[in-house]
Parts: C-alpha cells; sequence; structure tokens
C-alpha cells in the first residue's frame, strides 16, 4: 500500500478534482470540504513519504507496473518530498483562507470549478516533482498551466481574462520550447526516462553536441519563461496582481518554484556536467538573475498598487532562487532551495495579507493605506514579519536563505554577487518599509468609512505563515537537512 | 553550583525585560499607573540583575554558553566578560533612571502605551548585543534594537519626525546589510564568528579588509561616525527626550562596543596594525570629532546641538579604539561611561526645559537658570564634564585619552581633543551663562499673561540629579568602581585574562 | 556541400524546425489574438510532426506485431505521445478562444495593442 502512495497522491488529488463538480451539483455544502481533506490528505502523505524514504532511502515508482524504458517513472527523492511539502503545505494552507475569501472575488456558480482547477494546479505540481519521464514532465506542465490561467480567469473581470490570455500564450510558448526539447532529447538519446537519458547523454554528447547544447537552451527558455526569469517575466505582474488573491498567492508562491525545481532536476541529473563546460549556461542564468533581483526590486519600487508590487518583488525573488542554481558548487543551491520554501510562505502570507486589506476595505493602492496598522494589527504585523524576511533581517526565514546565498557565492570567490543581494536586500527595504509605517505611523486619516471585519477563518492562515516565517528563522535545522539531502545529486 | 546561577542571569537579564514589555502591552489598556510602575520595576530588576553578576565578573571570570544552534557553527550563544558587564551595568543604570523620567514626562504626551513597552523591550535588545557571544548574535540583537527604536524615534509622529525616522531606517539598513557582509565574510574566512575565539582572522588580505570595512560600516553608522553620522542629528532631536537620552547616551555606544569587538576579536591588534587600519580609524575619529562639535556650535535648537555633540563625543571614543594602546582603551571605555551620564543627564534636562516651557531654541532660555535651577545647576555640571573641567569625569576619561595619545607618540591626538574642549566650551558655555545670567524676555509671550516657570516634577529632577551628580562622583576620585572597570576591561582586552 | 546532403536527407527535421519558427514567430509578433493562437497551434504541430518523423523507420508498418512474419515496425512510442501531446494542444487551444470570446465582449476587439490602448485611456 504504500508503495503506491506516491502516485496515489496525485490520484486523490486528480479525483478529487474531478469530484468536486459533481458534487456541486448535488451536495453543495461538500465541495469545500472535500477539497481540504484531500489537501490534508496529500500533506499528511507527504511528511508520511519523508519519514519512509528516511528509513529505506529515495525510491521509484513504476506507473501501472511498467518498468522503464517503457512506462512512467516517479522518483521519490528528497527534493521530491520537499517540494511536496512545500507545495502541500502552502496549498492547504491557502485553500483554507481562499474559501471564505473566494465568496467576494469569484462568482458562486464558479466557486466549484475553482476548486477544481485548484486541485488540478496541486496535482500537477505534485507530478512535476514526482516524475521521472521527459514526456510526462512536459504533460504536468501543460495541466499546471491550464490550470494556473484558469485560477486567474475564474474572477470575471476583463483584467484578469486579459492577464489570463497573456499568460497563457506565453505559457504555451514555453511548453512548446520544452517539448521541442524532449523530442530533441528523445531523438538522440531513444529514451525519456532521466536515468536512462542522463545514462546516454555523456556519450551522445560527442556524436550530438549541437542538439543537446539547443535542448538545454530549450529548456532553460521554457521553463525561464514558465518561472519568469528575468527578461522572460512580462506576463507575471499583470497575472499576479489580476488574480484573486489565493490565486496570487499560489502562483507567486508555488507555480513559478516548480518549473524552476523542473530545472534543477534536468540540469543536474539529466544532463551530464560535461555540458557546462561546454556551453556556459550557469553563467547565463547567473548573468539573468542578477538582472532580475535588480530589476524586480527597481520595479516593484514604482508600483502603487500593492497587489502589483508584491508581483514584481516576485521576480526579484525567483531571481535568488535562480542565482542559487547559477552558483551551483558551493552551499548557493541550497539557499536557493531554501528560498522556494521561504519565498513561498513569505510571499503567499504577503498576498494573503493584501486580500485581507483588500477584502475589509477595497483598497489597493499604497497611497491610501495610511493608518490601515490601526484598523487591522494582525494582517499589518504579518505583513511587517514577511517584508522583514524579505529584506533578510536576522530571526525570520529570508535570513538564512540570504545567508545560504552568500555564503556559496563567497564559496566560488564571487564576492560580487554577495553585493548584489545585499543591494536588492536594500531596495526590498525600501519599497517594504514605508508601507509598514505608513500602516502605523503618521497622519492617522481614517482609511475607509466601510470596514468590514475580517474572519478568523481568513486571519489564521496568514498568522500560521507568519509564524513559520519566525520559526524557520530561528530552527531551520530541519528544513535545512531535507534539502542539504535533496541536492545531493 | 554558583557558577550556574550566573549562567542563567544573562538570559534573564535579556528576557526579562522581553517578557515584561509584552505585559506591559498588555496592561497598559487597564491602567496608566501599573503600567508605568511596572516599567520602573522592569528596569530596576534588570539593573540589579546586571549587578548581581558584579562579583562574578569582577573576579576575572567569563560567562559563556550556547543556547542553540540556528545554523551549524551559528548559533544563540551568551559571553559576558568585563567588557559586556561594564556597558551592560552603565546600560541599566541609565534605563533604570530614564525610566523613572520618563513617567511624568510621557504623562501628556500621547501613545505612552507604545511608549513604555517598546522601551523595555529595547533595554532588551540592548543588553542582548552586550551580552552576545558571537557576532551572529550580536547582529540579531543589534537589528532588533535599532528596528525598534524606530519606533521611540518617531514617536511624537510628526512630519519631521516621520521624515527623520525614515533617514534613520534606510541608515539601519544600510548598516544591517553592511554587517551581514561583514560576518558572512569572517565567517567563510575564519569559520566562526564567536568572540570565545580569540583572534578570528590572522593576516591581512583583501577580503579581510572587506569585512573590516563592512564591519566599519555597520557599527559606524550606529556610532555616528562621520560620514555616516547624517541620521544622527535629524533622529535624536526629535524624539521624545528620555528617548534622546537613551539613544544617545547608551544605543550609540552599541557602535562602539561593536568596534571594539571587531578589532580585538575578529581581528587582533598587531593585524590591525600591521594593515593600518588603525590610520583610518583614527582620520575618521579626528573629522568625526571637529565636525561634531564645529556643526553643533551653528545649532539653535538645544537639542539639534546636544546631538551634535553626541557625534562629537563618539570621535573620542573611535580614536581611542584607533590608538590601539592599553592607556588609550582605559580612557575610551571610561569615557563610554561618562559620555553616557553627561549626555543623558543633558538630554533629561534638555527634555524638563522643553517639557516645562515648550522652549527649544537656545536664545529664548535667557534666565531659565533662575526658575529651574536645579535642572539648570545638573546641566551646568554636565556640560563642564563635556568641557573637560576638572574634577569632572569628563576631565579624567580625556586626560586618560590623552595620555593613551602620547604613548601611541601621537601628540597630534592631543591637540585635535584640546580643539575640540575648546569648541565644546564655545558651544556650552553660552548657553549656561545666559541660563544664570542673562536677562529674561518677559514680553514675548505676549497677551501680557506670563507664564510661571518653575522646576518640573520631583519624578522628573531625581533622576536628572542622580545623573548629574554620578558624573561629579565619577570624576573626583580616580579610584572609583567605573574607572576601575575600565582598568580591568583593557587589560583584559589587552593582555586577556588577568 | 556536406552540408547540404545533411539537410537533405533530414529534411523532414529541417521543415519541422522552419514550421516551429514560423509558428514562434507569429505568437510573438502578431498582435491580433486568434493569429496568436494559429501561431501556437502551428508550432505545437510542428513539434508534431518533427517527434513522428523521429519515430519513423523507413519501410516500416504499423505497429502492429504478427508473430513470425519479420515485418519491420516504426517506433509507436512517439505516436503514441503525439496523441496526448495532440489533446494538450487543442485543450489549450479551446481555453485560449474561449477567453478570446469573453474579452471581444469586454473590449469589442480581438487586437492585443488596441487592448492596451483602450486600457491605457481607461487607467487616465
Amino acid at each position: 500500500m504504500s508503495l503506491h502512495l506516491p502516485v496515489l497522491i496525485v490520484v486523490l488529488l486528480l479525483a478529487a478534482s474531478y469530484t468536486v463538480p459533481l458534487l456541486d451539483r448535488y451536495r453543495r455544502g461538500l465541495t469545500l470540504p472535500v477539497t481540504i481533506l484531500s489537501l490534508i490528505t496529500a500533506f499528511i502523505s507527504s511528511l508520511y513519504l519523508l519519514y519512509l524514504i528516511g528509513v529505506q532511502g529515495p525510491f521509484v515508482y513504476h506507473l501501472g507496473g511498467w518498468p522503464p524504458p517503457w512506462g512512467i517513472e516517479l522518483y521519490i527523492d528528497y527534493l521530491a518530498v520537499y517540494m511536496l511539502i512545500v507545495i502541500s503545505s502552502i496549498g492547504l494552507l491557502v485553500i483554507i483562507y481562499g474559501a471564505k475569501d473566494l465568496l467576494h472575488e469569484i462568482n458562486e456558480e464558479v466557486l466549484s470549478w475553482y476548486y477544481t482547477l485548484y486541485l488540478l494546479l496541486m496535482a500537477s505540481m505534485i507530478g512535476i516533482a514526482l516524475t521521472n519521464d521527459l514526456f510526462n514532465l512536459f504533460v504536468f506542465v501543460e495541466i499546471s498551466a491550464i490550470a494556473s490561467c484558469g485560477i486567474i480567469s475564474a474572477k470575471a473581470d476583463r483584467r484578469c481574462i486579459e492577464a489570463s490570455i497573456k499568460y497563457l500564450i506565453l505559457s504555451a510558448l514555453g511548453s512548446g520550447c520544452i517539448l521541442l526539447a524532449v523530442a530533441m532529447i528523445y531523438m538522440i538519446t531513444g529514451n525519456l526516462n532521466f536515468d536512462y537519458v542522463a545514462a546516454a547523454l555523456p556519450e551522445a554528447l560527442k556524436l550530438y553536441p549541437y542538439n543537446i547544447v539547443i535542448a538545454l537552451g530549450l529548456f532553460v527558455v521554457g521553463f525561464g519563461v514558465k518561472s519568469a526569469l528575468f527578461p522572460l517575466h512580462v506576463w507575471l505582474p499583470d497575472a499576479h496582481s489580476s488574480a484573486p488573491s489565493p490565486s496570487s498567492a499560489v502562483l507567486s508562491g508555488l507555480v513559478i518554484k516548480i518549473y524552476a525545481v523542473a530545472l534543477v532536476k534536468l540540469l543536474f541529473r539529466v544532463f551530464p556536467p560535461q555540458i557546462f563546460e561546454a556551453i556556459p549556461i550557469l553563467d547565463v542564468i547567473l548573468f539573468l538573475s542578477v538582472f532580475a533581483v535588480m530589476a524586480g526590486s527597481i520595479f516593484a519600487m514604482v508600483q502603487d498598487d500593492l497587489k502589483r508590487m508584491l508581483a514584481y518583488s516576485s521576480i526579484a525573488q525567483i531571481g535568488y532562487i535562480f542565482m542559487g542554481i547559477g552558483l551551483f558548487g558551493g552551499r548557493a543551491l541550497t539557499g536557493g532551495l531554501l528560498h522556494i520554501f521561504n519565498h513561498a510562505m513569505m510571499k503567499s502570507m504577503l498576498f494573503l495579507a493584501a486580500g485581507l486589506i483588500i477584502y475589509a476595505t477595497g483598497i489597493r493602492n499604497l497611497k491610501d493605506l495610511k493608518g490601515i496598522g490601526v484598523r487591522m494589527p494582525w494582517t499589518m504585523g504579518a505583513f511587517a514579519v514577511g517584508a522583514f524576511s524579505m529584506v533578510g533581517i536576522p530571526g525570520t526565514s529570508g535570513f538564512i536563505s540570504k545567508w545560504f546565498l552568500a555564503l556559496g557565492a563567497l564559496d566560488l570567490n564571487r564576492p560580487f554577487y554577495v553585493a548584489i543581494i545585499l543591494l536588492s536586500s536594500l531596495l526590498n527595504g525600501i519599497y517594504y518599509f514605508p508601507i509598514i509605517i505608513d500602516a502605523f505611523f503618521g497622519t492617522k486619516v481614517d482609511p475607509v468609512s466601510e470596514f468590514r471585519d475580517v474572519p478568523a477563518l481568513m486571519l489564521i492562515p496568514v498568522l500560521i505563515l507568519a509564524a513559520g516565517v519566525i520559526f524557520f528563522g530561528f530552527y531551520p535545522k530541519p528544513l535545512l537537512d531535507l534539502v542539504n539531502k535533496a541536492i545531493s545529486f | 553550583m554558583e557558577s550556574a546561577i550566573f549562567n542563567f542571569l544573562p538570559i534573564w537579564v535579556v528576557m526579562f525585560p522581553f517578557f515584561m514589555s509584552m505585559i506591559i502591552l498588555i496592561i497598559s489598556k487597564r491602567s496608566e499607573k501599573l503600567r508605568d510602575g511596572l516599567s520602573v520595576a522592569t528596569a530596576v530588576v534588570t539593573f540589579l540583575s546586571v549587578a548581581a553578576m558584579y562579583p562574578f565578573i569582577i573576579s576575572g571570570e567569563i560567562i559563556s554558553y550556547t543556547i542553540f544552534d540556528i545554523l551549524p557553527g551559528l548559533g544563540i550563544t551568551v559571553r559576558v566578560d568585563i567588557l559586556s558587564f561594564s556597558l551592560a551595568a552603565i546600560a541599566s543604570f541609565v534605563w533604570m533612571l530614564v525610566s523613572i523620567y520618563s513617567i511624568d514626562y510621557m504623562s501628556h504626551e500621547h501613545g505612552g502605551d507604545r511608549y513604555f513597552p517598546i522601551f523595555i523591550f529595547t533595554l532588551g535588545s540592548t543588553l542582548g548585543i552586550f551580552m552576545a557571544g558571537d557576532f551572529f548574535t550580536l547582529f540579531i540583537f543589534f537589528e532588533l534594537m535599532s528596528l525598534i527604536s524606530y519606533v521611540l524615534v518617531i514617536h511624537e509622529e510628526t512630519k519631521e519626525a516621520l521624515r527623520a525616522g525614515y533617514k534613520y531606517l534606510i541608515m539601519t539598513i544600510i548598516g544591517g546589510l553592511a554587517l551581514f557582509f561583514a560576518i558572512i565574510l569572517t565567517f567563510e574566512l575564519a569559520g566562526s564568528v564567536s568572540l570565545n575565539e580569540g583572534t578570528l582572522i590572522h593576516a591581512p588580505s583583501t577580503l579581510a579588509f572587506f569585512a573590516f570595512l563592512s564591519f566599519l560600516v555597520g557599527f559606524g553608522m550606529k556610532a555616528g561616525m562621520f560620514p555616516l553620522h547624517v541620521w544622527l542629528p535629524d533622529a535624536h532631536p526629535v524624539a521624545p527626550s528620555p528617548a534622546s537620552a537613551l539613544l544617545s547616551g547608551i544605543m550609540l555606544k552599541t557602535g562602539a562596543y561593536g568596534l571594539i569587538r571587531v578589532v580585538f576579536h575578529v581581528f587582533n591588534v598587531s593585524v590591525v596594525k600591521e594593515a593600518g587600519w588603525d590610520v583610518l580609524l583614527g582620520v575618521l575619529a579626528v573629522i568625526t570629532i571637529l565636525l561634531g562639535s564645529a556643526v553643533a556650535l551653528t545649532q539653535l535648537d538645544l537639542k539639534r546641538r546636544l546631538a551634535y555633540s553626541s557625534v562629537g563625543q563618539m570621535g573620542y571614543i573611535i580614536l581611542g579604539i584607533a590608538l590601539l594602546n592599553e592607556k588609550a582603551m582605559v580612557g575610551d571605555v571610561f569615557h563610554i561611561f561618562s559620555h553616557a551620564l553627561m549626555k543623558s543627564t543633558l538630554f533629561l534636562a534638555a527634555g524638563a526645559i522643553i517639557w516645562k516651557t515648550g522652549l527649544r531654541n537656545i536664545n529664548d532660555l535667557h534666565g531659565i537658570g533662575k526658575k529651574m535651577p536645579v535642572t539648570m545647576g545638573a546641566f551646568t555640571l554636565a556640560a563642564l564634564a563635556m568641557i573637560g573641567i576638572p574634577p569632572l569625569n569628563g576631565f579624567l576619561s580625556k586626560w586618560t585619552l590623552g595620555l593613551g595619545a602620547l604613548e601611541a607618540g601621537a601628540p597630534f591626538y592631543v591637540v585635535v581633543l584640546l580643539i575640540s574642549s575648546l569648541l565644546n566650551g564655545l558651544y556650552y558655555l553660552p548657553i549656561i551663562i545666559a541660563a544664570f545670567f542673562g536677562g529674561e524676555h518677559e514680553e514675548e509671550h505676549g497677551e501680557g499673561v506670563k507664564v510661571k516657570i518653575s522646576e518640573a516634577s520631583l519624578k522628573m529632577i531625581i533622576p536628572i540629579a542622580i545623573l548629574a551628580l554620578s558624573c561629579f562622583a565619577f570624576g573626583l576620585m580616580p579610584n572609583n568602581i567605573a574607572f576601575e572597570l575600565s582598568v580591568k576591561a583593557a587589560s583584559f582586552l589587552f593582555n586577556g585574562l588577568p | 556541400m556536406e552540408v547540404i546532403t545533411k539537410l537533405l536527407n533530414n529534411y523532414y527535421y529541417f521543415a519541422a524546425m522552419i514550421l516551429f519558427v514560423i509558428g514562434f514567430h507569429t505568437m510573438l509578433t502578431h498582435s491580433n489574438l486568434i493569429k496568436k493562437i494559429i501561431g501556437m497551434n502551428i508550432m505545437d504541430t510542428s513539434i508534431f510532426l518533427f517527434f513522428v518523423s523521429i519515430g519513423y523507420v523507413r519501410g516500416g508498418r504499423a505497429p502492429i506485431i504478427q508473430e513470425g512474419a519479420g515485418y519491420l515496425y516504426v517506433n509507436p512510442l512517439p505516436s503514441a505521445l503525439i496523441l496526448t501531446g495532440i489533446v494538450v494542444a487543442v485543450s489549450v487551444t479551446a481555453y485560449a478562444l474561449s477567453l478570446i470570446v469573453k474579452l471581444y465582449a469586454h473590449y469589442g476587439t480581438m487586437d492585443a495593442d488596441e487592448i492596451a490602448i483602450i486600457r491605457a485611456r481607461e487607467e487616465r
């Protein structure tokens, strides 16, 4: 039974996602409990998988009992389980929040369809994390692309529709690149399984170097578009800022990172290390990540829409993760992967906090947020924790990932990147702190006449995430152990 | 068994104020009296707890242990040696007096409910800095203190205060990031950031220089060292006076404390000398001293003048570090004591005047000495100590610093000390003279309603008086506790344990 | 010369690449959303053709194995995969078209640039 667990998580979420619309027709009250219950199950199963690989080590699962090279294989290693835990925990908290928030953001008729898409998105992300097969990876990538566009366009607002078509087209572009790369790899190796491809590639590199280089380039572009690496980020600000707040939270918190993880798996598990000598792909990623970090922060500074600012900040933060990939070889990748979880916590919390503010007051513009902290001390307190973590104040989890990124840069004797990290932290401070200051201090203009009280169910996930940011800032050991095992390729 | 209690004390001293600040926050909604009382009680208990470490520390012991590891080789650690103890003692002493002073001062300011918890919380984090066992722990408390004291700076929430506070905050972030850089470089070079190692980096190199420079930026920013002092003259005057007293009197010293630790624990005297970084420190110190004193002359706002004077005085302390010899270090540590006492006296006295009269401009203070003799008396005593008139404590610290400079073979620094004393005289004496001997501007208030000005309340006067008297007491005999601690701390830094 | 023979021998790869670039270019440069979707489909189709051509074995038959007949079979895996790929492409197309319909209802145009202009005007 426990051996089938990896695929059961995906199957369970898929099944739940198809059950929800049916339930919507006959037992509308059950849709939300089913959604939440399936995510809780996924979370618990992820923890059990962690225990399992702790006991017996990483293992493979053959889908339908077909061994490779014919069948699809799932590979349950620490990296996959790490992502599983990140996805299921954050996903669970966000949907608990969303239960109330979505009522006012999207029409009631499509509410259960939203849950369908949400579960589909979770299933596909977990699939991406688990799969050990190139084509299967592509299929999950496509599912998550459609599902993530879907949870943006679920809001019947024309800006959302416009943002989601922009996202969809660029995402399809990325998928095309990925599929072409898969085809090229298949052409020269005759395999789709990661391990088989990895075994065949060093030999193939001598015969068909260009194909492999092009495939690698296409993978970087494809996953780069999807995870909004700097020059390919154009879709993100619109998509993440106009979407309903729970969607923004998972999109910024989880979706853009799972593609980075997929790229990590491909780069370090599939492609032979010799290829990094042939073409400086890591340096290209590093170069782009520097631009991402700086440009994202600078763009964020000039925004006046709260969620748009957070979206630009995500571009900068994804830059950190790619910087960790680009600085492969030292402790930087640890920092990059840690930042996946840390940023998932911070950014989804910030988006949810922004959602709370919009829920309570309807205000999105930063200039109108003066004095909001007095009305909503808990929300803005959590927001402040997230902002501190973004800046990298010690005692928050953001500090830990920056610490490892910087150590990794020093390991490779590249202090320049430490300076970039610090400079962008300063920029983060410059755009996050005024919000907090305005919220708590200064002119006490009553923000709005109409003020809706925030339900506790919406506040609790935000507070849990804030507590998580502080907890993992002081006790990062469990995460760190997990990540260090995850990157021992 | 006995040492177990002493091991517990540093944690208690840091955690107790944190804990109490939460209690005060909750209680302040119920009763103002209870809030004030609890704040004072917390400060007193904290001071007594710090003082309780005295017999253990003075016998040459060091309290040092790890509470828990955050990352491998990087944890929350505690370490109290004689230097830590000295600074913690003076900090908690001044804090205790200021807490008493705050009660009446805050009674007709808004937001006391916010002020007192933050006030006590800052006490905890400041003591955390002094009792940190490694640079990482120090960094955490340093950031905590810097960010929390932002609330003290902008307490009045005027436009001016918010602007100054923003400047302060940005400088704090820059300083924090510089410290981050410095600490990570040290960690990379030495594999540890603990204070117990003695010397972490044994030879100068380019990276080591970057580390030193970043430490200098991080701690120098806090210490108000030129050219990173720009936030200080804005931030200190806008804060409520008791907060300014602490900002100027104690929190600036955390930067100086950090620099001392950097020079003696990250590097050591010979490395710094070999690399010639002491020259850099010395030059910056001289500029800071002269600039602070000279600009203070031009300020008309009383608290602004005091703030610039703080810049100048911090220059002395940095100079004392730059001289790199034991005698200068005695003067240095003693000046930390002296300046803490003098500057808090001056700020509290200024606060009392502003509280009573609302006057901030120096030109309006004519004849105030006759109305508020005790306050102005204390002010005079502290100002004279600033100038360095014997037998006040300012004289003693300058004298030892001067001796240290001569020992270092740098009489030039003595000249700088003298010039700045002269400048101190130029900007303090007119205030005193005008206050006691100047005629009053009677009709300035118009309407013929003469505001009767008298002394501030007793709760405010007593702390001022105690502080001023201790300026006197610590200068009178060269064998007082503060001086003895300074001698021991300096000898500890240079020679290790006795 | 060698290059040309190589190209001629692999003309189907070459054709697929040309199609891919056409599709890619159309998607990026055309502002008409329908044209973008057409470009997307051209791009996807090119990859499908590419994939299928990889699996083709000259003279091979459909892979329905008859014991002992000794036929040469084409590789069935790419075709099977592409079936999935086509399904995905169709669903993305359908979703995109439905979004375009909605956009048209809101803005009265299907041109991305015009929509941007309308929005910029409204925001001002």
